[in-house]
């Protein structure tokens, strides 16, 4: 069985070969305090929490191997989005970042696919580029934050452009939000690291949830979409997301169906930290639109994702098949 | 077979009578919106009153036959927890409900329980008026929102609180009111409350866990409405959470998951799935109806859809809807 892993994280060597040289990358700089290392730039201090972040492509694929994944579809690790950034700055750094993950699927192209990041606080330039990333270096599509710039939501009206050219160009679009600073952080506390732990899933079901029901789905029915961490509690959720649905007249005005009959369009990954919860997943939505998600390297898999996935009792060895690598062999030709 | 709703909202009639023309409540007031709405004003805020909000006690009583449900365990609208008033307004507000929900249940005692709004801003008042309405009024608990104006219940400041609760063997049960988490990021789509009651929720249940509620007061008994949240679906995930901080630190002495049998949770999840779900999570005695009467959100026949489900057994079904709250709250 294959193992195809659709969450997996990157810090591009550009940034670390940088810091090596004692200079920043495009506002970014490294430091050391208190025995933690941080990446610090932009207004965001980003602790540097595992040591495989920094690794090489040949480091990485060690552990690809010692963990029997096959292919990584690799992507910015997302604190490192630069939309809030001057938009010239985010353009390059975005290039940057986007060639470096083109050279690494250009290497080895049997191991590394890549997803895209994009300057999307300009939508032109995040078009140009998410066009150049598939069509010049053959990334497979791009990775977004659960919100884009200034706090905006991806049903905002400007956003559908690109929405439009993904669909155009058969592009995944991978949803994650920002593991700390994230609307837990920003409204509510910072402690007992409930940001990353519950905000992360509040993220991912609220883009679900505005994704559908700001009608992207309906207007861009071929759209791939992708939401990391089984796309938090939305298959839980859209219950009652379809009550209000029926109830509240605002929640009607972009789509003719109930918000559950979207859920089938979207793909997920299967980090649901149980396997109960993924089992309701798969019965949610079905095993041709959940796909592995390590979240490399930041979760520690027991024995390995893939390891894991096959050593479920409650799915079938034609789901296990499905989740490991069909379902992103064919949505990706990879 | 019985069913005792313990999700039942209370717009009290001593606001409506009180409110009647241009009159003012203790400083809250009512409007009309453009399309004929009734509107509840408390300061700049305003919250939607649904048409059953303003019916009499009789006219809840045939709205509750019609429905099947034989007790309401009745507690105020959360558009009347009054956190950001002055502590004095919110006594008065909170006192004049709890009056007239002693009153109910003083009328028809085989109908109705009480759960009691408290003045959350003020501690010490909301420990005495939870202590009144215990002791000399017979309630069952309080409803409290997810944060107390800006601050989560795992404040230490709190801690009082949660003693006497727990002392006073009051059932605390979490409703939002006013502004959900979601409300800051985005208004549309009913999303606010849909996705945001949800959350709030959530936070509350890894807040109370993860800053040493639970274990601090053992025999607390807590009541997450709308089925908890994500609690149940996102525990796993807490767990990983909660292993990475490191072992001094920690306030809670079990990985989250393991609390999630400590609270209970309504059973208004909407589809047969979820409910399943948060039965087999949180084990069935932990699971009791709620049917968020007479708000939109509310399911049409809440009854029915309990007992049509292929996934329950009968007994799961008879705890759900009677037997656990039976137990619970000697009812």
């Amino acid at each position: 069985m294959r193992h195809i892993d659709v969450h997996a994280h990157l810090a591009p060597q550009v940034l670390w070969q940088a810091f090596e040289q004692g200079q920043d990358w495009h506002g970014m700089s490294h430091e050391t305090r208190g025995g933690a290392e941080f990446i610090i730039g932009h207004g965001k201090r980003i602790l540097i929490n595992s040591p495989k972040i920094r690794y090489t492509p040949e480091q990485r694929l060690a552990d690809m191997d010692a963990e029997g994944t096959d292919v990584q579809v690799v992507s910015i690790h997302t604190p490192l989005f630069p939309y809030h950034w001057e938009t010239a700055r985010a353009v390059n750094a975005s290039r940057e970042v986007n060639d470096e993950i083109a050279g690494m699927a250009k290497q080895w192209p049997n191991r590394f696919a890549g997803m895209a990041t994009l300057p999307v606080q300009d939508v032109d330039a995040a078009i140009a580029e998410l066009e150049r990333a598939v069509k010049v270096l053959g990334l497979k599509g791009a990775e977004l934050d659960t919100v884009a710039n200034d706090g905006l939501n991806w049903d905002e009206p400007r956003f559908l452009p690109l929405f439009k050219a993904a669909e155009e160009l058969d592009a995944l679009l991978f949803f994650h939000p920002q593991p700390q600073d994230n609307i837990v952080a920003v409204e509510r506390t910072l402690r007992y690291g409930i940001p990353n732990s519950v905000g992360v899933v509040l993220e991912d079901a609220l883009v679900v949830a505005t994704l559908i029901c700001g009608g992207i789905l309906d207007q861009c029915p071929n759209l791939r979409v992708c939401i990391a961490h089984g796309g938090g509690g939305a298959c839980f959720a859209m219950g009652r997301i379809d009550h209000g649905w029926q109830v509240r007249s605002e929640a009607r005005v972009n789509i003719l169906r109930p918000p559950s009959a979207y859920q089938k369009q979207i793909y997920y990954d299967f980090l649901t930290s149980s396997e109960a919860g993924l089992r309701f997943l798969i019965d949610t939505v079905g095993a041709d639109h959940v796909v592995i998600g390590s979240d490399w390297p930041f979760v520690g898999w027991d024995p390995s994702p893939g390891g894991w996935l096959e050593g479920l009792q409650t799915l079938s060895q034609d789901e296990k098949e499905k989740i490991a690598w069909r379902n992103l062999e064919s949505l990706l030709g990879i | 077979m019985r069913t005792i709703d313990f999700h039942a909202h209370l717009t009290p009639q001593c606001f409506w009578h009180a409110t009647e023309g241009s009159g003012d409540w203790h400083s809250l007031r009512r409007e009309n919106d453009a399309r004929g709405r009734e509107i509840l004003v408390v300061g700049d805020r305003r919250g939607q009153l649904p048409p059953k909000s303003s019916w009499t006690p009789e006219q809840r009583l045939s709205d509750m036959d019609s429905l099947g449900v034989d007790i309401h365990v009745v507690s105020p609208y959360s558009g009347f927890y009054n956190y950001e008033l002055d502590t004095d307004l919110a006594v008065a507000t909170s006192r004049e409900s709890n009056d007239e929900i002693s009153q109910m249940m003083k009328s028809w005692p085989d109908r109705f329980a009480g759960l009691a709004t408290l003045p959350m801003q003020d501690v010490p008042a909301a420990i005495a008026e939870l202590e009144r309405v215990m002791v000399d009024l017979s309630f069952k608990g309080a409803v409290i929102d997810d944060k107390i104006n800006d601050k989560l219940l795992d404040e230490p400041e709190f801690l009082p609180f949660w003693k006497a609760a727990e002392q006073l063997g009051a059932f605390i049960l979490f409703h939002q009111g006013g502004d959900t988490i979601v409300d800051r990021r985005i208004q549309r789509y009913h999303l606010p409350n849909s996705v945001g009651n949800l959350a709030d929720r959530t936070i509350t249940f890894a807040s109370l866990v993860m800053g040493g509620v639970m274990d601090a007061c053992p025999d607390l008994r807590i009541c997450l409405s709308h089925g908890g949240g994500f609690a149940c679906y996102g525990a796993g995930r807490m767990d990983r959470g909660w292993e990475r901080i490191p072992e001094a630190d920690r306030l809670a002495a079990l990985p989250p998951s393991q609390y999630l049998n400590r609270f209970y949770y309504d059973s208004i999840v909407y589809t047969e799935q979820s409910l399943r779900f948060l039965i087999d999570s949180v084990g069935v005695e932990r699971v009791v109806f709620g049917t968020d009467w007479p708000y939109d959100m509310a399911q049409d026949w809440p009854v029915s859809w309990i007992l049509s489900m292929d996934s329950l057994t009968q007994d799961e079904k008879d705890a759900i809807l009677w037997q656990n709250l039976e137990n619970l709250l000697g009812i």
